[in-house]
């Protein structure tokens, strides 16, 4: 058993450094999308660690007790009670420890995810097949998003068909895009830039085509455009 | 192929029936495509044809197999006394899913019954819910009957409950009819999808239960009957019977 | 008792009520599906490998193509394959019984599978062919043009087979099991098996429902999902996930089951902590998998309650997996490992179970899966643990079992070489799809003209697709090839304690066993060091 008590103490071992970094509280004002970075980090350190254990462990003995005649039998000893009861409970706790530290980061996260600063700018999304229309909600209406940089958005988003879903890789964002419903997500954009908005909910043929910009602006340029296409919305009708 | 199955385990000859597969090629035609011939194809030509091959299949099939339950003595006795009870497990998940629907449906709703809905009467499911329970009823008499080896009693009652269960699944109809006329079809509204859904899967049970009375009833006459098939036919219509005074409770008194 | 002489009677194999024959049968269904299933695989892999259409003009093609590869995949490879094939050819072999305890109703359950795959196939070459995806979610799958009804009713078939299956196998365990033969005595895969149907038994039913319903929205004219009459478009994603996903693990128990028959016999151990295993692990799963499905939908505008609740839940199930991770570890402590193909691939599923069960786990998080749902991140993990590791476990029974279905070994050059081309080929496949999803490719696209970028990790996937098919077109071969002209073996090749190898003749005739089986109270499968 002793080798089975190695791998015991190194995920347990391993376990402590995601126990000191549990206690390290996210900045208040860093970008969401920043902070999942982080979180992603830290799970992909975690996931790491005990698949190289386990693995390690696996190709370990794989090597080590290859039959050295075809006769040989292996010689497992049958657990006693006290190791029975320790082979459930401890890796039970470790796994259960693990579960629940990822389990906190997760929530604590998704908190921020959830909850929209006040003074976020509002802008309803409505989907088509196949593609997205903004609303700004003083007559201008576009077919791409145009975002301050550095203010947080929050939208608002129906659709008038099928399902679709609203992604922004860049901005670490997703949220179905329903019919009778109002789903919400939002961001705040760290640089200016374009980068792509994209359909990720199966919505029929055209549904990997169903793109779009996201280009965010300094606030300044921001108030600019909206200006001239409050304008040109003004003109058409 | 029959089997001597006393002659035990050095007999050389792998077992067959043809029953099982003649049933499969019966569902498949007489439900599965001809539900698709009709509804998705809209050809009734087509519609007739996998109908009418479907059908000599299942009921070929079904005697069949009903015969070999009678005459072949099984690997292993009466564990279909076990096996339809886990059969039913099953089919409580089904009705809980449409249950499920139904009160996520009704409880979300602004207003219910939804605007569409005439009035629908609670005096027949009261009369149905008499006739059902008197049914079960005599489902276990003609039990009894059976297990006192009295073919002629069994037979009797047997024809009672299937007078009985058809008399209920006349009611469903008319009711149907009934509501039909008033324009409540099955795409009126939110309540319409789910009375009718609801309903007429009790009701699909009802004629599989009348199916299964049958199947039993006509051996009979050749002086054949099996104890557990009997249990199982009258467990089974138990359920049934069960299963309705949900239907009672949520759709037609809530 | 020995088959050989015996001429070929296809009323004997079509009429069959014995369980060897009826598992042979879905072996050979399932991987007639499994290999349409794969062309279709290597279809999509093509058309993704260059940027804008490269074989098809629009993504309606691409869309029936990938209906149809998850579906069958799926429903129709994996789920018959180990339920069906694997338990029934073996099952009553290991607990001692002559057959199953309703030998009609499971020639009844084959015959539906059948006519599910035939309406599958058939559904590829209808006109209206369905484009729906394997899940399919309303309203598209209401307001498409394309046919929906195959697709429900191919469903149903499988649930009534399956259910019936579970109906069988439940009662035969538990009445039909060898004179002496106590609950701790059974084989890990006898268990394995038993907790799959007792999660079909209760969970298709559900889906059943759920495809019942879109038929009737579809094609009668009901509002079930329809918001705007009432009805609750999230409705059908929560009845079908909440079978889907306790489907999982219809796959994964089994194929961990067929792991520990093998890797039990080639390392010649008992296994480690088999209570632990069967009463946390097998049961913990069944327990907790009906609790879990709202992970799949942590992006469709859940409750925030119940996307954290079941972010929890969904991460304890790690708990269960965990104990019966570390009994088949355990399993190779101090034991005698002798290499043949069947341990190879099992060894190949150790590596395999970690790589998708661990990315498992950041999908878990809900606010993690804001990001990476429907991307191929979630491809990569999916097809890790389910495509190989579960595909591979299956592999390893079918190298291991060979000998007691046909009498002869499937071991050889091109056995080994098959293996080597399948397991560097998803590793070549699947690696890129982690790195791309995580960089945000969606999931479906048959173009993706707005990620220029990632053409070149989609070429190397393709590349890699086509190994596997060179090791998966070898490995049917070499069966074909071993089952006629393979080295013939005794009865016992492998020297294994379990029942199936020990008492009866490979391959065993019409009743299995030539005499009753009785064991004593201290028999296990898995004693070969008392
Ligand atoms: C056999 C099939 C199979 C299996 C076994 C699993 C197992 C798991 N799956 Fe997977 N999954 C799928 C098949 C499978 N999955 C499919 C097909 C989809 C996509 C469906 C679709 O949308 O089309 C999917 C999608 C999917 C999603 C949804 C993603 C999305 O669409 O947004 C999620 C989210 O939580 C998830 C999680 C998990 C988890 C946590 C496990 C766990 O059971 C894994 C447990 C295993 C381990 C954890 C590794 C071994 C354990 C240890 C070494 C012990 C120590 C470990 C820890 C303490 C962490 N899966
Ligand atoms: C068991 C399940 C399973 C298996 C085994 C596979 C196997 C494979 N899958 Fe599959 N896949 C799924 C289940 C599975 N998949 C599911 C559920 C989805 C999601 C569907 C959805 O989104 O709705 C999916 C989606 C999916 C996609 C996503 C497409 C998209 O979203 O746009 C891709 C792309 O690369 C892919 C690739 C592959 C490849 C290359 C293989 C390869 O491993 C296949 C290799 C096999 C072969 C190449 C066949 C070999 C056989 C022969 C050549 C015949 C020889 C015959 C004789 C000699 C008789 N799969
Ligand atoms: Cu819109 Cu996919
Ligand atoms: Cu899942």
């Amino acid at each position: 058993m002793k080798f089975f008590n190695t791998i015991l103490s190194g995920l347990m071992g391993a376990l402590l450094p995601f126990a000191a970094m549990a206690n390290e509280a996210y900045e208040g004002d860093m970008n969401p999308a920043d902070q999942w970075d982080r979180l992603w980090n830290t799970i992909l350190l975690d996931i790491t660690v005990i698949g190289v254990i386990f693995g390690v462990a696996a190709i370990w003995m794989m090597v080590k007790y290859r039959a050295k005649s075809p006769d040989d039998v292996g010689s497992l000893p049958k657990l006693t009670r006290a190791q029975t009861m320790a082979w459930i409970f401890i890796p039970c706790a470790l796994f259960l420890a693990d579960d629940l530290f990822l389990s906190a980061k997760g929530w604590s996260l998704w908190n921020v995810y959830r909850q929209v600063p006040e003074d976020a700018l509002e802008i309803k999304v409505t989907s088509y097949q196949w593609y997205w229309e903004f609303d700004y909600g003083d007559g201008i209406v576009t077919e791409e998003l145009t975002v301050p940089v550095g203010k947080p958005v929050v939208l608002r988003m129906t659709s008038e068909d099928v399902l679709h879903s609203f992604f922004i890789p860049e901005y670490r964002v997703k949220e179905d895009v329903m019919p009778g419903r109002v789903t919400y997500i939002w961001f705040q954009p760290k640089k200016a830039g374009t980068t792509v908005a994209t359909c990720t909910e199966f919505c029929g043929t055209a549904h990997g085509n169903m793109y779009t910009d996201v280009i965010a602006v300094p606030p300044d340029d921001f108030t600019a455009w909206r200006v001239k296409a409050k304008a040109e919305a003004e003109n058409e009708s | 192929m029959t089997t001597d199955s006393s002659s035990g385990v050095h007999e050389h000859h792998w077992e067959t029936s043809w029953s099982p597969f003649a049933v499969v090629i019966g569902i498949f035609f007489l439900v599965v495509l001809t539900f698709s011939a009709h509804y998705v194809y809209e050809n009734t030509l087509l519609t007739i044809v996998c109908a009418g091959i479907g059908t000599p299949f299942l009921l070929a099939g079904i005697a069949k197999w009903v015969h070999e339950g009678l005459t072949e003595k099984p690997l292993i006795s009466g564990v279909a006394g076990v096996g339809l009870p886990i059969f039913i497990i099953s089919e409580v998940f089904i009705f809980l899913a449409l249950f499920v629907t139904y009160w996520v449906m009704r409880l979300s709703a602004p207003e219910w019954p939804p605007e569409g809905t005439p009035h629908i009467n609670t005096a027949l499911p009261i009369i149905m819910t008499i006739i059902l329970v008197s049914s079960s009823w005599t489902a276990h008499v003609a039990e009894e009957k059976a297990e006192a080896n009295d073919l002629a009693g069994f037979r009797t009652w047997i024809w009672y409950t299937i007078i009985l269960g058809t008399l209920f699944f006349g009611c469903t109809a008319y009711e149907y009819n009934h509501l039909l006329s008033e324009g409540f079809g099955p795409s009126t509204n939110a309540f319409s999808t789910i009375f009718y859904t609801i309903t007429g899967f009790h009701a699909s049970h009802v004629l599989i239960g009348l199916g299964a009375f049958f199947a039993v009833l006509i051996p009979a006459y050749k002086g054949m009957t099996n104890h557990t098939l009997t249990t199982c036919v009258s467990v089974y219509w138990h359920f049934v019977d069960v299963v309705w005074f949900f239907v009672l409770s949520q759709i037609y008194f809530w | 008792m020995s088959t050989e002489t015996e001429t070929f009677n296809w009323k004997e194999w079509v009429f069959t009520t014995d369980h060897k024959r009826i598992g042979v049968l879905y072996l050979i269904g399932s991987m007639a599906a499994f290999a349409v299933a794969g062309v279709m695989a290597l279809l999509i892999r093509i058309e993704q490998s260059t940027l804008g259409p490269t074989i098809i003009e629009d993504g309606t093609t691409y869309n029936e193509w990938l209906y149809f590869h998850g579906a069958a995949m799926i429903l129709a490879f994996l789920i018959p394959g180990l339920t069906g094939f694997a338990a029934n050819y073996f099952l009553p072999l290991m607990i001692g019984a002559k057959d199953v305890a309703f030998p009609r109703i499971n020639a009844f359950s084959i015959w539906l599978f059948y006519a599910a795959i035939v309406l599958a196939l058939v559904s590829i070459v209808i006109p209206d062919s369905p484009d729906i995806m394997w899940t399919g979610y309303p309203p598209y799958s209401i307001t498409t043009n394309a046919n929906t009804a195959f697709y429900v009713f191919t469903v149903h078939l499988l649930g009534f087979s399956s259910i019936l299956g579970a109906v069988n196998f439940l009662v035969t365990v538990i009445y039909m099991r060898a004179p002496g033969m106590g609950w701790n005595q059974l084989n890990i895969f006898v268990w394995t098996t038993v907790a799959a149907f007792a999660i079909q038994l209760v969970f298709i039913p559900v889906l059943a429902a759920a495809v019942t319903m879109l038929l009737f929205d579809k094609y009668l004219g009901t509002h079930f999902f329809d918001p705007a009459e009432g009805g609750d478009v999230l409705l059908y994603q929560n009845l079908f996930w909440f079978y889907s996903h306790p489907a999982v693990y219809v796959i994964f128990l089994p194929a961990v089951g067929i792991l520990f028959e093998v890797v039990a016999s080639m390392a010649k151990n008992r296994v480690f902590n088999y209570k632990a295993c069967v009463y946390g692990g097998i049961l913990g799963i069944v327990i907790i998998t009906g609790e879990v499905w709202v992970h799949h939908l942590y992006v469709a505008g859940m409750p925030d309650w119940l996307r954290i609740g079941q972010m929890v839940t969904t991460l304890l199930i790690s708990v269960p997996v965990g104990l019966i991770v570390l009994s088949l570890w355990g399993t190779l402590y101090k034991a005698s490992i002798t290499y043949n193909v069947a341990m190879l691939y099992a060894a190949a599923c150790f590596f395999l179970v970690l790589v998708g069960g661990l990315t498992g786990i950041p999908l878990a998080l809900t606010v993690v899966t804001v990001h990476l749902s429907e991307t191929s991140f979630v491809h990569a993990h999916f097809h890790f643990i389910m495509a190989l590791f579960a595909a591979f476990a299956m592999f390893s029974g079918i190298y291991y079992w060979f000998p007691k279905m046909t009498g002869r070994s499937a071991d050889g050059k091109l056995a080994v070489f098959s293996f080597w081309s399948n397991v560097i080929g998803v590793n070549v496949t699947f690696w890129p799809l982690f790195i791309i999803g995580v960089e945000g490719m969606p999931r479906r696209y048959w173009d993706y003209e707005m990620f220029p970028h990632f053409e070149p990790y989609h070429q190397v996937a393709t590349a890699g697709a086509f190994l596997i098919a060179i090791g998966m077109a070898g490995t049917m071969i070499n069966w074909i090839i071993a089952a006629r002209s393979g080295e013939k073996v005794g009865e016992n090749p492998w020297k294994s304690k379990s029942l199936e190898w020990t008492h009866c003749p490979s391959p065993p005739g019409p009743g299995n066993f030539p005499e009753d089986v009785v064991v004593s109270e201290d028999w296990t499968p898995y004693d070969y060091n008392k």
